[in-house]
């Protein structure tokens, strides 16, 4: 079968099997950033936004995300210029092996979008869902408050969770 | 791992849904937010019915009482005004502990109820509230009471059939309390133990009525029956507290896992439903004597 969605900002179409998971349809379609861990959605290594909500992409069929938008890591900084959110992990130390990076991004991208001056506690739940065995947690916690300190001194836009490619021409299927 | 399923099917409506489910009968399978038919597994299933597009995801008002669309996500339940002011909030507080925010934006109350998990959090909560789900198939609309929903764990009265919707009949008027208690190692953690609790006083801060419903301690979620009547007519006390606790201890049944001993769980069962008990005791304004 076959779904229609946005990725990133692209439209696709993809040809899928009825019982595909998104996890493996997006890895398939070389979106590598959508790290596969645990498969039984404890981990969060397969967070993506599906119109900008974080989802786990391995409890996902890739046949529910038709007419979606999806954003992986990949469409975060399309142009190559970092996101606060990712320069923010760099300076302070947030990412170690990296293997939970792109899925804490795009859950603390999500929040930021939500609430932009979150307090630690509301930080430390939107990332509960993603595990990092190297870290500690505490750096990353620290990365996503000083994104959003950077977010807003630089100021109106706000933060968005469709793919740079896209935004200001957001389209809306469905 | 699902490479053995023919056909996804995503209707558009309910009518359109229910003619699936009677076509492919034992070998079609609905999914709402797939979190557990993913994690689950099974393989029997040849064709899945997706009812996330049926408009089945709503909160409503209904007098006192109120009106949830099956397929309402745990996110939506947490955030929803209604929900979050109806009974203390106790159905937002439990939808705010099932999993991530990743498995909260995607996990249903229908598939909560429907998946029929003892430690279901919705589940607990809904039969202290005494709900009824309102099921249909292809020919007719019932409702049952999710007290006779359950037969097993993960086994349900359910037959080719679709949760529409759950009902929360009228609470009664006056002062009430209530509270939603989990054991876990996390907050976001599957229930150890879970426990739903409504208290009310009368005129004379005596206990007018209370509820208590137990999860995770046997093979579906269960009302504490005796201890409902033990308490109820009667000023609170630790001594009927403690009472209160044996008598929940004596109604649940719990197993022992590789996540808890029974010993544990039975113990904690009595822990939480004293905890619970406070709870709705400060907030209905009865006061607890020695
Ligand atoms: C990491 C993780 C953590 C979790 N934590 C918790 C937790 O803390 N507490 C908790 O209670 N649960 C928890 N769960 C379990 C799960 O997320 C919930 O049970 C969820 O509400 C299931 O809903 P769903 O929409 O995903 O159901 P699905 O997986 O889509 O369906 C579940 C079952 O219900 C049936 N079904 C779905 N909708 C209907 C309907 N409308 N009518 C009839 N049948 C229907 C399906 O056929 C299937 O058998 C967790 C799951 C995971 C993976
Ligand atoms: S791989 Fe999806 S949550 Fe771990
Ligand atoms: S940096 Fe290695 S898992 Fe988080």
């Amino acid at each position: 079968m076959q779904v229609m969605l946005t990725i990133n900002g692209e439209a696709k179409r993809l040809s899928i099997t009825p019982g595909d998971l998104l996890l493996d349809v997006l890895r398939r379609e070389c979106y590598f950033g959508v790290k596969r861990g645990c498969e039984t959605g404890e981990c969060g290594a397969c967070t993506v936004l599906v119109n900008g909500k974080p989802v786990n992409s391995c409890l996902m069929f890739a046949a529910q995300a038709e007419g979606t938008e999806i954003l992986t890591i990949e469409g975060v900084a399309p142009d190559g210029n970092l996101d606060p959110l990712q320069t923010a992990f760099l300076d302070h130390g947030a990412v170690q092996c990296g293997y939970c990076t792109p899925g804490m991004i795009l859950s603390a991208k999500a929040l930021l979008a939500e609430r932009p001056d979150p307090t630690d506690a509301e930080v430390r739940e939107a990332l509960a869902g993603n595990f990092c065995r190297c870290t500690g947690y505490l750096k990353p916690v620290e990365a996503v408050l000083a994104a959003a300190q950077a977010y807003r001194q630089a100021g109106s836009r706000g933060v968005s969770t469709k793919s740079g490619r896209s935004r200001g021409q957001a389209r809306k299927k469905r | 791992m699902f490479d053995h399923i023919e056909c996804f099917y995503r209707p558009g409506t309910l009518r359109e849904a229910l003619a699936l489910l009677q076509k492919t009968g034992r070998r079609g399978a609905i999914v709402a937010g797939a979190t557990d038919v993913v994690t689950r597994a099974d393989r029997s299933p040849r064709y899945f019915i997706d009812v996330t597009h049926l408009d089945l995801d709503y909160v409503r008002k209904n007098g006192r009482g109120c009106t949830i669309g099956a397929a309402t996500t745990m996110m939506a339940l947490e955030k929803s005004s209604i929900i979050r002011g109806f009974a203390g909030g106790i159905l937002a507080k439990a939808a705010a502990t099932c999993g991530s925010i990743q498995n909260r934006n995607m996990a249903t109350v229908g598939g909560n109820l429907a998946n029929a998990s003892p430690a279901a959090d919705s589940a607990v909560v809904l039969l202290a509230l005494d709900a009824h789900l309102v099921v249909a198939n292809s020919r007719r609309k019932h409702r049952i009471p999710l007290a006779e929903f359950y037969v097993g764990p993960h086994k349900t009265v359910l037959k080719s059939e679709l949760i529409v919707e759950i009902v929360i009949p009228a609470l009664p008027g006056g002062r009430s309390g209530w509270s939603f208690q989990k054991l876990g190692r996390t907050e976001t953690d599957i229930s150890l133990v879970n426990a739903a609790v409504g208290l009310q006083a009368d005129a004379h801060g005596r206990i007018k009525w209370s509820r208590i419903a137990m999860g995770a301690v046997g093979p579906m979620p269960v009302r504490a029956r005796a201890a409902e009547k033990l308490l109820a007519g009667n000023a609170l006390s630790e001594d009927l507290l403690a009472q209160a606790g044996e008598a929940v201890m004596n109604a649940v049944s719990p197993i022992s896992d590789g996540r808890a001993s029974a010993e544990y769980r039975r113990e904690m069962s009595a822990v939480l439903a004293r905890r619970a008990l406070r709870e709705c005791a400060a907030q209905a304004g009865i006061p607890i004597g020695n």
